[in-house]
């Protein structure tokens, strides 16, 4: 059952926290403040501590399957339903990525065109971005790694730039805390998902990881500074935003940079926003990958194949999305099925491996 | 692939991709620095940008061009028809409003385009003129031009004097906020080389119901400002004194439920920068500071009932209710909550230095 990779091919254990906090971040952090204020208000922070606290569990739960079976999510799923049905969700798997990498690409392409270049062509920058990404991923898994190390050390200086808002911050927003009920606040934290979804990516990568027993606390290291990101940005945002305000911003993240002046730049968000490229590529490298992978595991076809003709369909699939109103709708979405797999099938398929396990055993020592 | 193979691809995609956004060329443009709208009769507005051009070893020439038009967003493309270059709002510094528009009209529908542009910087001031943007802006103002002049006098008001805190964010802040109404500071031209600061205007529902002179800034500033500073001058039966404010903060404490009772607690911490009476003597100090205290107590509460009289908050009392309160409606705060309100303002004035004579 287990897969064998070559030991030159796996990456050390605490690089996982790269993956795995990259995967997290990327897209979703310039707009969620809006999404779970939605329902949530001033309150949603409470809802990020809580989806920070369902992340850690669920994780748990994917190492617990991943230990198991000793395999990826293709062993798990044939453990447990046997081949046929490992297939078609494999399948489903392979479309999942492909509209993360969809999302990624064409969510940032839509903030080029709002805040800078009203005519940039869709197609042409997804080819470029889409051409990088396969030449990435052409690297191996350990370059997709490096990207994603990359990634979050290179543009890590932003996060101290929110601080530019503290003149203009108002904590007493935030009061008076639980002025929501608790649905609303849970009702913020599905919201949330489709921020700190991607973490599930553990289950294609784990047998790529060496000694994976210890890459354990830098998976939830990875999560828990995932969460505390999210918390410092939205109570910074909540502070320079009142309510009615944030609901009108659609990216509240670049907004608060508006306020930053220096001398020897009049608009910060330029900057910033050609930095975030560096944030989304090994996003997109990751998730591509993924969806490759799962090629490979299900119909033994090579990467290098796969992920051009991939890319092309990311790339159509890109180029098709116009407004606004179609690329969030792409986003809801994905952020839908993020959350049910995320927070509903992955737990109960923990249940049902753990089972099957204890079949299993029975049948043998019968 | 080979190498050079690799390099002839790599330079044809970078020639490629040139041509695929627009070129903005500095030299090319007209990079609008301030713009001002006027009222033109009934439902029209007329609009006025200000855009400099640079000449060498000179001071930038101001040029100013004004369109009229129906539909307020589309001032600008009017005025499009008189400019050589494409019109460019990235370096936007101010932008005015003419009292009689903004009582008449409103701002909110103007200020709307500045919110939805990514170009334009939050750091933007905005201003109410007392009398006419266009006479205002077609002026001559210092040697670096009229928008940097008119950014310049707003911003050294707001960190070293009696202006609180001011510009695009803090008006939207102030106008989403529920429980709170924004305000925009007050500029008149006074003569072809000068403009002076002369007070605040408040809004309601975007349009200007209340004008406060400069000798009320000191105060108002002191309400709604967490820490600010500025000059006022207290007289006392010995003389006269000029004491400026080095740090004043205040602290809101919701001292009564029902009825509502604010306690404002103001600490101002001074010097004596002038004073006409003979010394000053620690006693003399102590009637500055009884006087000071007891103006400062006399003229906030003055504000407070101006503030109710015209169903205004731009300190932000209802927001502060509405923080220290759970589940607080303030669907009805202007017209009823805030007349009940009851504000106890406890100023408390420290002079620390009398400046280096004794």
């Amino acid at each position: 059952m287990s897969i064998s990779i070559p030991e030159n091919k796996k990456i050390s254990p605490f690089l996982v926290f790269f993956v795995v906090q990259k995967m997290q971040f990327g897209i979703g952090i310039l707009g969620f403040q809006r999404i779970i204020a939605k329902n949530a208000g001033h309150d949603a922070w409470i809802s990020i501590i809580l989806v920070g606290i369902g992340v850690h569990i669920v994780l748990w739960a994917l190492f617990k399957m991943l230990e198991t079976v000793n395999g990826d999510m293709i062993s798990i799923h044939t453990f447990v339903f046997g081949k046929i049905v490992s297939k078609i969700f494999g399948i489903f798997f392979i479309l999942y990525y492909l509209l993360l990498t969809v999302t990624v690409i064409r969510t940032y392409v839509e903030i080029i065109q709002v805040w800078m270049f009203t005519d940039l062509a869709t197609f042409w920058f997804s080819l470029v971005l889409l051409s990088v990404v396969v030449y990435i991923i052409f690297g191996g898994f350990r370059t997709v790694t490096g990207m994603a190390f990359f990634g979050i050390v290179l543009p890590f200086y932003v996060f101290a730039l929110f601080l530019f808002t503290l003149p203009y911050a108002e904590f007493n927003n935030l009061l008076p805390i639980l002025d929501h009920s608790i649905s609303d606040i849970l009702l913020g934290s599905k919201n949330m998902s489709l921020t700190v979804l991607g973490f599930e990516s553990l289950l294609i990568f784990y047998p790529f990881i060496k000694d994976p027993k210890k890459s354990k606390k830098w998976a939830h290291l990875a999560v828990f500074s995932t969460t505390m990101i999210c918390l410092y940005l939205a109570i910074l945002t909540f502070a320079y935003f009142p309510e009615n305000q944030l609901q009108k911003n659609i990216w509240p993240t670049l907004t608060m940079w508006k306020i930053i002046m220096m001398p020897f730049v009049e608009r910060f968000e330029y900057i910033g926003i050609a930095n975030w490229c560096l944030i989304i590529l090994p996003n997109a490298s990751i998730a591509l990958w993924c969806s490759s992978r799962i090629v490979k595991r299900l119909f033994s076809i090579k990467q290098r194949t796969t992920v051009p003709i991939l890319a092309i369909i990311c790339l159509i699939a890109t180029s098709f999305l116009f407004t606004r109103k179609q690329v969030n709708l792409l986003s809801d979405m994905v952020g839908q099925v993020g959350f049910y797999l995320n927070f509903i099938y992955f737990p109960l398929l923990l249940v049902a491996t753990l089972i099957a396990k204890k079949v299993k055993k029975n049948e043998v020592g019968s | 692939m080979k190498l050079v193979h690799k390099i002839i691809i790599l330079t044809s995609i970078a020639f490629l991709l040139n041509g695929c956004v627009k070129k903005e060329i500095l030299d090319d443009i007209n990079l609008i620095e301030a713009i001002g709208f006027d009222y033109a009769g009934e439902g029209m507005t007329s609009g006025t940008i200000l855009y400099p051009i640079y000449q060498p070893d000179q001071p930038p020439e101001n040029k100013t061009l004004t369109a009229k038009a129906l539909i307020k967003k589309s001032i600008l493309q009017d005025i499009q028809l008189q400019s050589a270059n494409p019109i460019v709002t990235g370096s936007m510094e101010a932008v005015l409003f003419a009292k009689e528009l903004a009582s008449k009209d409103g701002v909110l529908e103007l200020i709307d385009a500045f919110q939805r542009d990514p170009g334009v910087g939050s750091g933007l001031y905005l201003a109410v003129v007392d009398g006419e943007a266009r006479e205002l802006m077609e002026g001559n103002y210092g040697v670096r031009g009229n928008a940097t002049f008119i950014s310049n006098l707003l911003e050294n008001n707001i960190d070293n004097e009696d202006l609180p805190k001011t510009n695009l964010q803090k008006f939207l802040f102030s106008y989403y906020q529920e429980g709170q109404t924004p305000f925009m500071p007050q500029l008149k031209k006074i003569s072809d080389e000068k403009i002076e600061l002369n007070g605040i205007c408040f809004f309601k529902h975007g349009k200007v119901v209340e004008t406060i002179n400069p000798d009320q800034m000191f105060f108002f500033r002191l309400l709604v400002d967490k820490y600010s500073n500025g000059l006022h001058r207290v007289q006392t039966k010995d003389g006269e004194a000029a004491i400026r404010s080095i740090r004043s903060t205040h602290n809101f404490d919701l001292s009564q439920h029902s009825p509502l009772e604010i306690t404002v607690k103001i600490k101002v911490q001074g010097i004596v920068n002038e004073y006409t009476g003979n010394e000053v003597r620690p006693d003399q100090i102590k009637l500055l500071e009884k006087a000071f205290t007891e103006e400062i107590k006399e003229q906030s509460t003055k504000l407070v009932e101006i503030f109710k009289e015209k169903q205004i908050d731009p300190v932000g009392f209802g927001h502060f209710v509405k923080t220290r309160t759970r589940n607080y409606d303030l669907s009805k705060w202007l017209e009823s909550d805030l007349q009940n309100l009851t504000v106890k303002v406890v100023p408390h004035v420290m002079i620390t230095e009398a400046g280096v004579i004794e």
